[in-house]
């Protein structure tokens, strides 16, 4: 049966605003919606740009609602924790007072029975309010705005910036030649593919032959050596982001093994200093002990399992000129 | 049926800088959309289908683009292409947005391709948004190291190439780095980022866009007699191949071989070095200078670097390369490759201000992406038949 692996990408973009969803947002720190006149017509969230044709818009900000008219809605009777609201809720295009175009949002309904076009709603505002669109906690029945808690009142500076994070959770299926790497490697063994027909041998689990587009099966699985000899690397000195796991200098080696044409590329070096790889350097596997955690997958490079790098194996350097070329 | 001869009459970019927080995405691309219509002297209305390039989605964190900005890109009821083939992406936009033309599809096509680099983060998205990220620099500086033991070129080669496209940013105001005391030791004593890489050898991380419209022979012929020269297309190619197989070289990739042959064989170039007036090369480390100068065969095997020693690259030598300053001084990722594309028209249209060759006929222009394994290029001209 097929392996699945869970990941989840996280990351805090930047958005920057620009001058009229910025004027928008900083509107809402002050508790006011803002739309833009377009020719006759009042375009809520304001845009920059003519929605048809592309033509620039001037700058021509309009406050409307905060109350309007909902248009049409739809029922949510069980959110997620990517909902606005935590409870069943609907969301709707409400036409605030003023705007020719109807704005998306949340309302704030005991029951869908509670919902009907035409309704009248206002905005709850949040207390404590940051220029992003959720200022607005969600609308509510009725001619009256609401605060949630103490009004901690508008931003002082315009707002020219939000941060989004995004998340997104992937299930990928794990090809059933990585799980006998995998397999392979809680018995220390280096387990390589051999395309049955360009006979070009692959490790790290890689499930086909790009070339020849042949996918492996348990057939094509062949032991590897477990030395070899450092061909190039690369140093790498880390910058900071979100969920970067480095912050010294690392290496990443290429590997090409002994008696056989396969070179593992950017595997990790361990008891070596950085600054002391070199090309010609001999090498012998490094195993994690059974009870250590398993990559599992996704790795550049592809995955070992419990292959966890490289050490020197105490045998003289190979002089061959022609070892920095191969890096694949 | 031959292929319509297509032509570009419009060319836009930004300024490209470390971050545009002045600009939404969607003002960003419009800022080089209008520059590119302006040039056409068209407006959105002219404009029949719209090609858009940008790199991965990772790095600002927007899914399909391509609808989230269609109606800044005036493109609402108009046919929409998104193109994604990594940092070749740029280029790949001009190919495609060339094929609507040459095939008598649509007749006037704008092609857009941009990053808004500051949103988001280069390393972390190259890295699948793992710990650990190589970046670029570490996936290329292996490729590097075996180029200079293979053409046993010295280290200063190098630093040359960041030092001549510095000076020609100098000479384009739209370029982001903008170095006035750039020299050789200031190269050398930055830090090492990837050995053999140092910092000042590397590019930086921009937000940009770039736009160009093309249209065909009766469109480009029009601009010409209004006095607005245009760059004819000679050819376009795109190849890949699979990042990593045994045997694979990546310092001289068959695809980048491959696909200068089927572009030069199209444009009718069969001694690019005397052929060609200048070109474009992606070259985001300073060594891809020497290496694609042998890849697209302007220079023999191992004698890339010596081109580079002499300074025949240099604007005013005999095969001025980067003229813009390249992907060393601006690089909005996803825009990078067109305005390697877009920069080439300038120049065999005249229109390149300071960083212009003299009497530029016929320039190519090229980017690569991923791990050096996707590849795209066009030659234009400034006519359609510059060799008689």
């Amino acid at each position: 049966m097929t392996r699945f692996v869970e990941s989840t990408i996280t990351f805090p973009y930047k958005r920057s605003l620009g001058p009229v969803i910025g004027a928008f947002m900083s509107a809402l720190t002050d508790k006011r919606i803002l739309g833009i006149r377009n020719g006759a017509e009042v375009i809520v969230p304001p845009m920059e740009w003519d929605p048809r044709t592309g033509a620039e818009l001037a700058p021509d900000f309009v406050e409307v609602g905060p109350a309007g008219t909902v248009e049409s809605w739809t029922w949510v009777p069980a959110p997620s924790v990517q909902h606005p609201l935590d409870r069943p809720f609907a969301f709707a295009f409400i036409r605030l007072d003023g705007a020719n175009t109807p704005m998306f949002h949340a309302i704030d309904a005991t029951s869908p029975e509670a919902m009907a076009d035409g309704m009248r709603v206002a905005p709850r505002w949040r207390g404590v309010r940051e220029g992003r669109i959720n200022d607005i906690v969600c609308f509510v029945p009725g001619e009256q705005s609401e605060v949630e808690g103490t009004d901690a009142g508008a931003q002082i500076e315009p707002v020219v910036l939000m941060e989004y994070l995004a998340s997104i959770t992937y299930v990928n299926p794990v090809s059933p030649t990585l799980d006998r790497v995998v397999d392979a490697s809680r018995e220390r063994r280096l387990l390589g593919q051999q395309c049955p027909v360009c006979g070009r041998i692959y490790a790290g689990g890689r499930g086909h032959c790009p070339i020849d587009a042949v996918v492996f099966g348990i057939d094509d699985d062949l032991d590897l050596p477990q030395t070899g000899t450092i061909t190039n690397f690369a140093i790498v000195t880390p910058t900071q982001y979100p969920g970067q796991t480095e912050t010294e200098p690392f290496v990443r080696a290429f590997v090409l093994l002994d008696g056989v044409e396969v070179v593992l590329g950017y595997q990790p070096v361990v008891e070596l200093p950085y600054t002391d790889v070199r090309v010609g350097q001999r090498v012998a596997a490094v195993w994690a002990s059974p009870a250590e955690a398993v990559d599992t997958g996704g790795q550049m490079g592809g995955t070992f399992g419990q292959l966890i790098g490289w050490m020197p194996n105490g045998e003289p350097d190979i002089e061959n000129p022609d070892l920095v070329n191969r890096i694949f | 049926m031959s292929a319509e001869p297509c032509a570009v009459v419009g060319v836009g970019q930004t300024h490209h800088k470390s971050r545009r927080r002045d600009v939404s995405m969607g003002g960003l691309v419009r800022e080089a959309v209008f520059r590119a219509l302006d040039d056409a002297q068209m407006t959105m209305a002219d404009i029949d289908a719209v090609v858009l390039g940008k790199a991965p989605d990772l790095f600002e964190g927007v899914m399909k683009p391509e609808l989230y900005l269609s109606d800044a890109l005036g493109a609402v009821g108009k046919p929409m292409f998104r193109v994604h083939t990594a940092g070749s992406v740029g280029g790949s936009t001009g190919v495609v947005a060339a094929s609507h033309v040459q095939t008598r599809r649509f007749r006037r096509v704008l092609a857009v391709a941009y990053e808004k680099q500051s949103e988001g983060n280069a390393q972390f998205a190259l890295g699948s948004g793992k710990g650990a990220s190589l970046g670029a620099g570490g996936s290329f500086a292996p490729f590097i190291r075996s180029y200079i033991h293979r053409s046993g070129a010295p280290e200063h080669i190098g630093w040359m190439v960041a030092v001549k496209d510095r000076k020609n940013a100098l000479k384009n105001p739209y370029a982001h780095l903008q170095i006035h005391d750039i020299s050789i030791e200031k190269v050398k004593a930055s830090p090492m980022l990837w050995d053999p890489l140092r910092y000042l050898e590397s590019c930086p991380s921009s937000d940009g866009a770039c736009a160009v419209v093309l249209t065909d022979e009766a469109g480009g012929k029009e601009a010409a007699a209004a006095g607005r020269p245009p760059a004819w297309v000679l050819g376009t190619a795109s190849r890949s191949e699979p990042g990593a197989f045994p045997g694979r070289d990546p310092v001289r990739p068959a695809a980048v071989v491959d696909c200068s042959a089927h572009v030069y064989a199209q444009a009718g170039i069969t001694n690019p070095r005397r052929q060609l007036s200048m070109a474009e090369l992606y070259v985001p480390f300073s060594w891809h200078e020497a290496i694609w100068l042998e890849g697209h065969g302007i220079a023999e095997l191992g004698e890339g670097w010596r081109m580079i020693d002499n300074g025949d690259t240099e604007i005013g030598g005999s095969f001025p390369i980067n003229c813009s300053g390249g992907v060393l001084s601006s690089n909005p990722i996803g825009a990078s490759g067109l305005l390697r594309f877009a920069e080439a028209a300038l120049q065999v249209r005249g229109a390149a201000g300071e960083h212009q060759v003299e009497n530029a006929k016929v320039a190519l222009a090229m980017a690569y992406g991923a791990n050096s394994q996707y590849f795209s290029m066009w030659v234009v001209a400034s006519s359609l038949q510059p060799f008689g």
